[in-house]
């Protein structure tokens, strides 16, 4: 089974399984994708907040270390001051001093304000340290007004330096504490930074592979049942039928899936059917064919079995009038020459009816050798003329010189030119019936001119046909069937010939048929 | 010398009487016979100098009458007419397949019948 071949087999049956239409299945896997975005989006701005918080403490406790060496600066400043006042004994220095002071007490603050609560004692310390200084300051500075250089000296060398020494151990206890925060803050930094980037590449690979895998399942989910039903189509268009399609979906392409199978059963039953229909009429063929030569047999049975009381009628007739039995009273010669005319009349008929059954039947064959032109047109000519002396129409023959042997059905087509000629004398009353034979690129033209009375424009289409008579009166006046023609027709068409008039109402007309000059009797 | 013999094998009484009438007034001896097997039986017996055979019987079809006569050395060399359905239909060359020295279509006339009997046995 094509779907145990499939990667990743298992969780693509359960995509497929899954009662939800295709569209919703990708839906889902987009959105699914997208929640993961979302969620790694989140993930990144709350590590961005993070990392900025940090920063601006970090930012605050680095300005915090530059209040602090602003405030060493201040007290070595007031130190130098200090000094100062006392090398040159004058007031200059003090207001420089007090400005250094306030600098001092004014960064001093603002740190106060910044600085975390544990450091808020060290600050007080200082405060109070400053402080004293200021009060040694003052001293010194009275001192020095007082011209009491000694004790100036004294004062800055056993309270104002140690106060200041304080002092600066103070502050710089504040600045390494300050500091060790800092480092503190570099190293959360670094940490936060680290996991963010670590949560990111997470992330990252989380979404390609989940991406990866979703589109892959879900485009197997659809691709196996396609290729599933392109063998199954493929089965169908060999013939086989009846098979069905199966495939774990649960979607438009389980439905699809469905919807084939049917089909397919549907068309097993159609082509079952058709094959017993087939069957049923092979055997009807069959059973058709042995009708049809049942028929052709009886025909032929037939063909004797009116022919031998019509033999003995014609016989007896025959040699009445040839005075077998003694001298035939003259009252009772016309009544039977009207037997042997009305006998010989019944036998044309039979023959025409037989004959149009035959090749109806497809069952008459030609049989085909030499024949030579000019013997069939003297037979004609022979067994009509005394029709065309009784009613006084001139009847006349020509063939074409230099007409080699012909092949084909001698009789057959003597028949066909007996009747025409015959037609043609039949339906004339006054004036002439001509034969004429020629030979033109191995094709000969039988041709039967009369100037009778004509055939109607309407009717020229239907004479061929059986049994069609355009005038009855003429037939009751000279008999016949309306069987000739075609079967004229068909003969010249066994012998791959075809036939054809031309005739104008009351003028007359002139038949025609050609034929091969050898022609090999297949049916045509 | 011996007057010669027709054999005609006929099943139509009637087709047998005109032949009857027509060789009464001759020196010809007639035997006749109703159907292939007598046809076939009398043929032997007699070796008739003609046979006139009807091409359809009862009990014995008159090709396979004719065949059997050809078969048989004996009755090989007599003279055969076999009287075909329809000139047109391929009987005459079935006929002259199974052996027939000539062939006549029914309706014939007796004319063209003593004909054809007179050329294959001149009367004495
Ligand atoms: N030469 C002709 N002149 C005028 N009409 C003709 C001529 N030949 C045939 N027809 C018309 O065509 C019809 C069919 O001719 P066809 O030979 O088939 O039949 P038929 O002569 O009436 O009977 P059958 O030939 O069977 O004895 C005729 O009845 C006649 O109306
Ligand atoms: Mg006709």
């Amino acid at each position: 089974m094509a779907l145990l071949s499939s990667p990743l087999g298992a969780p693509v049956r359960a995509v497929a399984k899954i009662r939800a239409s295709v569209h919703v299945k990708l839906l889902a896997g987009f959105l699914l994708i997208t929640l993961l975005f979302i969620a790694m989006t989140a993930v990144s701005l709350r590590t961005f907040a993070e990392t900025a918080r940090e920063t601006n403490l970090l930012d605050q406790a680095h300005e915090r270390v530059g209040w602090s060496r602003q405030i060493e600066h201040a007290l070595a400043m007031q130190m130098h001051f200090t000094s100062m006042t006392l090398l040159s004994q004058g007031s200059d220095p003090v207001s420089l001093i007090l400005r250094e002071n306030n600098r001092f007490n004014d960064t001093l603050a603002r740190l106060e304000i910044a600085a975390p609560a544990e450091e808020r004692a060290l600050i007080q310390a200082i405060r109070g340290a400053q402080d004293d200084a200021m009060a040694t300051v003052a001293d010194i500075a009275n001192a020095v007004r007082d011209k009491r250089l000694a004790e100036a000296m004294t004062v800055l060398r056993t309270r104002q330096e140690p106060v200041y020494q304080k002092i600066e151990t103070l502050v710089g206890s504040l600045v390494a504490a300050e500091e060790t925060r800092m480092a503190k803050f570099r190293a959360s930094l670094a940490a936060t930074h680290r996991q963010s980037m670590r949560l990111m590449a997470g992330f990252a690979v989380a979404s390609v592979v989940l991406a990866l895998v979703g589109g892959f399942v879900i485009s197997w989910s659809f691709i196996l049942p396609v290729r599933a039903a392109h063998g199954f189509l493929s089965d169908v268009a060999a013939g086989r039928f009846g098979g069905t399609l199966v495939v774990p979906n649960r979607d438009e392409f389980g439905a699809l899936a469905e919807h084939m199978t049917w089909m397919s059963r549907e068309l097993r039953r159609l082509d079952d059917e058709q094959r017993v229909a087939a069957a049923t009429l092979r055997g009807l063929n069959d059973r058709l064919a042995l009708a049809s030569r049942a028929k052709s047999e009886f025909l032929a049975n037939m063909s004797h079995e009116l022919r031998t009381p019509l033999n003995a009628i014609l016989g007896f007739t025959e040699i009445i009038l040839d005075e077998l039995y003694g001298e035939v009273p003259a009252n009772l010669r016309e009544p039977l020459v009207d037997i042997q005319t009305n006998g010989r009349h019944l036998l044309s008929l039979i023959n025409d009816v037989l004959d149009l059954s035959k090749i109806e039947a497809g069952r008459l064959e030609l049989g085909v050798g030499e024949y030579s032109v000019q013997e069939i047109v003297e037979v004609v000519h022979a067994s009509l003329r005394s029709l065309a002396i009784e009613k006084g129409l001139a009847f006349s023959v020509r063939v074409a010189p230099g007409i080699p042997t012909a092949w084909g059905d001698g009789r057959r087509l003597t028949q066909c030119l007996l009747n025409l000629a015959g037609n043609a004398l039949k339906f004339t009353r006054h004036g002439r019936v001509d034969i004429d034979v020629s030979l033109a690129d191995d094709w000969l033209t039988f041709r039967v001119v009369d100037t009778g009375i004509g055939i109607p424009k309407d009717e020229v289409e239907n004479i061929f046909a059986e049994f069609r008579q355009v005038d009855t009166t003429i037939t009751r006046e000279y008999g016949g069937t309306g069987l000739g023609l075609s079967i004229t027709k068909r003969l010249v068409e066994l012998h791959g010939g075809r036939i054809g008039v031309e005739s104008e109402l009351g003028r007359g007309s002139t038949f025609f048929f050609t034929v091969p000059l050898r022609a090999d009797g297949g049916p045509a | 010398m011996k007057d010669r013999t027709v054999l005609h094998i006929e099943d139509n009484e009637y087709n047998r009487k005109i032949v009857r009438q027509l060789l009464s007034r001759t020196t010809y001896r007639l035997l006749e016979a109703a159907d292939g097997e007598e046809g076939l039986a009398v043929a032997k017996r007699e070796l008739p100098d003609l046979i006139l055979m009807d091409v359809q019987l009862p009990k014995l079809s008159g090709l396979d009458a004719t065949r059997l006569l050809r078969a048989d050395p004996r009755t090989a060399s007599i003279p055969l007419v076999v009287v075909t359905s329809f000139a047109l239909s391929g009987d005459d060359r079935k006929a002259m397949d199974a052996g027939a020295s000539a062939y006549l279509a029914k309706p014939y006339s007796p004319r063209d019948l003593m004909a054809l009997i007179h050329r294959f046995l001149p009367e004495n």
